[in-house]
């Protein structure tokens, strides 16, 4: 009796997921010059209009910064983290744990309100680097997650190995530990890019004159115009997406990273 | 004979739960030790000890002579097989058995050349280029080997070797790892669940329960006098019977011998098994106590015995082992 049901919930997921995008899609391929479905014709012109547009291009590469650097900085705090959660002998370490977990939680409108408040009108910091701390916080999990899961797979006895074989505890960390994890550590930071990029509550609260996230530039600009250009930009931007789920599905793969978090 | 490695008095406690239990050992130089014992014995937790990996709670550990305690691992020059292999799973065969050699600042062409030294004892010099995911158990198995051997240690630690290997293929390494022993005079401590490879194997025999050593000595002297009810089941014996003072007694199912009247023990046959090339008969036994006793007797043939029948068993006085009461 479960399995109909579980079907049934199944489909309609995955039709509340895909058909957006379809329409999206679509309206991109568009001759015609309203965003509206179906599409009239077929042509490429739109994305032709999007890769051309400056304030789209100059937005991306903000994006793209903006997501990089944000990376590194989660990256750099959460490997340890991680380590330090599954490996050491840290007191409390669910809490922990729970704590580096917590932006997945704790609505992002809250964290932004939270953000603006102390930090940009608190201490007066300018966007970018309030945005990139907001960044930085969001990533956290996934490097927490996806690390401690390629860590929990690693076998515990390689350090050892290592040990007993004349190497330090750093050296041993070095030649052994974080090359192990270096997948892990890798699609980390594949998945944080994505999520940063494609990040809008943030990024909407954070935005200034001067420095613009490409969702917050799109979401501008249609309010302005109705032309498919947008829908162009949401494909490519898609696009990019599936390729790098791709490289992260090839390189742990899914289950592993997602699968820690139902535990 | 020098100890090529000594514990004395060494407890290790974990919480209130004492795994190690104030266990004094000589390991003897050349040879190869088991340490023998059921799953929680302390056994792996006393190997993890003389590899620095945990410190005791008390007791010291010496090793060559020299008080190890508390030296770091990287500093104990030991080998160590895991049970898990741990073989390095970003590096070729090659680079995981160099891999200690380059920690010691061997320079490279000498380093080469001991690596294929070592994978050519255990016979996988033709594999040096691969990852050791492309490798099958066995010959992970042996990877790990060398890459504990390559460094010359001072002791070789084995922690259940074979057990994940298949049951031919274990079979084929307790030789090899003798041949090996005995090819590079390495001091070995193999810790291990069964008594059968520990037997083979052995020079001397550490048997452990409870976090206390039972039993020692070479296999010849351990397996046909058990000391205690615990040496001798887990050994094999499966009879235990009571004599006439009053005296524990063991006796292993292929010593008991059924006729079908003579001078012995009364005993009613309960059940036969065919097993191919013998029986395994379960007997009700009176035993020199006056004791109705369940024993189980290994022979040979036996076409008339049948559930329920009268039969007389006989158990060899030389092959009777008394335990303490």
């Amino acid at each position: 009796m479960k399995r109909p049901i579980t079907a049934a919930l199944a489909v309609i997921g995955y039709v509340i997921m895909i058909v957006p995008i379809i329409f999206v899609v679509a309206t991109a391929f568009t001759a015609g010059s309203t965003l509206r479905f179906p599409p009239e014709g077929i042509s490429l012109r739109w994305f032709d209009e999007a890769l051309g547009y400056e304030p789209f291009i100059e937005a991306a590469i903000s994006s793209l910064g903006l997501a990089v650097l944000a990376t590194a900085l989660a990256l750099l705090v959460g490997v340890p983290v991680t380590l330090a959660i599954h490996r050491g002998k840290l007191p409390g370490k669910g809490l922990v744990e729970g704590l580096f977990l917590s932006p997945l939680i704790v609505p992002e409108l809250v964290v932004g309100l939270a953000l603006y408040q102390q930090l940009m009108i608190g201490m007066d910091l300018d966007n970018f680097s309030t945005l990139l701390v907001g960044h930085t916080a969001l990533m956290l999990p996934y490097a927490v997650r996806v690390t401690g899961a390629s860590l929990a797979l690693a076998d515990p006895a390689l350090e050892e190995a290592a040990r007993g074989l004349g190497a330090s505890p750093l050296r041993a960390f070095f030649t052994v530990t974080l090359p192990v994890l270096r997948p892990g550590i890798f699609s980390a930071g594949l998945l944080s890019m994505v999520t940063s990029v494609n990040n809008v509550p943030l990024s909407l609260l954070l935005q200034g004159r001067d420095f613009r996230t490409l969702p917050v530039t799109m979401l501008d600009y249609v309010q302005q115009s109705y032309d498919p250009m947008v829908a162009a930009a949401s494909t490519l931007i898609l696009a990019a997406t599936v390729v790098i789920a791709v490289i992260a599905e090839r390189t742990v793969g899914f289950a592993k990273i997602f699968g820690g978090i139902n535990q | 004979m020098t100890a090529a490695a000594e514990l004395i008095g060494v407890t290790q406690r974990f919480g209130s739960f004492t795994a190690v239990d104030e266990i004094d050992l000589a390991v003897p130089s050349g040879k190869l030790t088991t340490l023998l014992g059921p799953s929680g014995c302390g056994k792996t937790t006393t190997l993890r000890m003389i590899a620095g990996y945990s410190a005791p709670t008390s007791g010291t550990i010496r090793i060559a002579g020299i008080d190890s305690t508390r030296t770091p691992p990287e500093k104990r020059n030991l080998g160590m097989v895991f049970q898990s292999y741990a073989l390095f799973p970003h590096m070729t065969v090659a680079d995981n058995v160099g891999y200690g050699l380059k920690l010691r600042k061997v320079p490279s062409a000498e380093r080469r050349l001991r690596v294929m030294e070592t994978l050519e004892l255990v016979g996988l010099a033709h594999l040096a280029d691969r990852k050791p995911k492309k490798l099958s158990g066995g010959q992970q198995q042996r990877v790990a080997l060398a890459r504990a051997i390559a460094i010359r240690p001072k002791l070789l630690l084995l922690d259940e070797p074979l057990s994940n290997l298949d049951a031919r293929l274990r079979v084929q390494m307790r030789a090899e790892l003798r041949r090996i022993q005995a090819e590079t005079k390495l001091t070995v401590i193999l810790v291990t669940h069964d008594q059968d490879e520990a037997l083979e194997m052995s020079d001397a025999m550490v048997i452990m329960n409870e976090g206390r050593i039972v039993q020692q000595g070479s296999p010849q002297q351990v397996f046909p006098r058990p000391a205690d009810r615990f040496v001798a089941e887990f050994l094999g014996y499966e009879n235990f019977l009571t004599a006439a003072d009053g005296t524990p007694l063991t006796i292993r199912p292929e010593h008991l011998h059924i006729v079908e009247k003579g001078h012995g023990l009364d005993a009613t046959v309960v059940d036969v098994a065919f097993r191919g090339v013998d029986l395994l008969v379960s007997l009700d036994v009176v035993d020199p106590s006056g004791a109705t006793v369940r024993l189980l007797a290994d022979v040979r043939s036996g076409a008339t015995l049948t559930p329920g029948s009268g039969v007389t068993v006989i158990a060899p006085d030389d092959h009777l082992v008394s335990l303490p009461r």
